[in-house]
């Protein structure tokens, strides 16, 4: 019986861990209220229609990429946490006028933003 | 395979966008946040004569680009549009979960195949798409 038991609660532990992993990221989180509502998040190839912004998000990836100083970083940095910041005031906008799609169109670009987000602090700690 | 490609990418690179002879494709997967850039320059038979790639994501994705730069070269726009993700999933043995990124190449391809074509074409009515 206490076998049972110990395998109930890390299953619950488990849970909780990924329930709260998801809410703590405003992209993971907006994710899940998307699938909440039944839409899919974008599986799609983003193409050149949006070449505007995937050109953006490959020139602070090449940014990234070359030898930086800790300035450069920091300016880096600002810029991301800047875009993160209004594509999130973006998405709960759209979210509180039920406009799904866009919600989920915001989302595809925060998710560009978060890995970027993500390398900066691989650099960070690397440098 | 895909370690080597990974490891030793080729054709990482960049050629003249606005070279009236070299098409260029950019292409997202908003699923993972990948991004890949994806440049040919084609030879006045049609030919494409070189191929560069830069890909921010994970190694699947830069070696399935690496992978596309190699199977271009060499061939013609209409044999290289033939490409598809499964060819190169399979030569690569990349796992379901990765499938996307091969796709994300065959899509890279597509686009700066569909680049150079409208650079050859002087009736501009697609006028959104960057040159």
């Amino acid at each position: 019986r206490l076998q049972k038991e110990q395998q109930y609660s890390e299953q619950h532990s488990s849970w909780i861990n990924k329930a709260y992993r998801t809410l703590l990221s405003p992209v993971s989180r907006g994710l899940y209220l998307l699938e909440l509502n039944g839409v899919e998040p974008a599986q799609e190839t983003d193409c050149d229609a949006d070449s505007v912004f995937l050109t953006e998000i490959m020139e602070i990836n090449e940014k990234l990429a070359e030898p930086k100083n800790e300035d450069i970083l920091k300016e880096i940095e600002t810029l991301i946490r800047a875009k993160q910041e209004e594509l999130t005031k973006d998405v709960t906008a759209a979210f509180e006028r039920d406009d799904l799609q866009e919600a989920k169109k915001l989302l595809a670009k925060m998710k560009y933003f978060a890995n970027l987000e993500d390398k900066l602090k691989n650099k960070k700690i690397t440098s | 395979q895909v370690v080597d490609h990974y490891e030793n990418p080729r054709n990482v690179g960049s050629l003249d966008r606005n070279a009236k002879n070299v098409g260029t494709g950019l292409v997202g997967a908003p699923a993972c946040g990948d991004v890949m850039k994806l440049q040919v320059e084609v030879d006045e038979n049609g030919k494409i004569v070189d191929a560069r790639f830069k890909t921010f994501g994970c190694g699947s994705a830069i070696a399935s680009s690496s992978l596309a730069t190699e199977w271009v070269k060499g061939k013609t726009v209409d044999e290289a549009l033939k490409i598809k993700n499964t060819d190169i999933a399979k030569e690569l043995c990349l796992p379901p979960v990765k499938l996307h990124c091969s796709m994300l190449a065959e899509d890279a391809i597509k686009a700066a195949l569909a680049d150079y074509k409208l650079k050859q074409d002087p009736n501009k009515d697609e006028s959104e798409k960057k040159a």
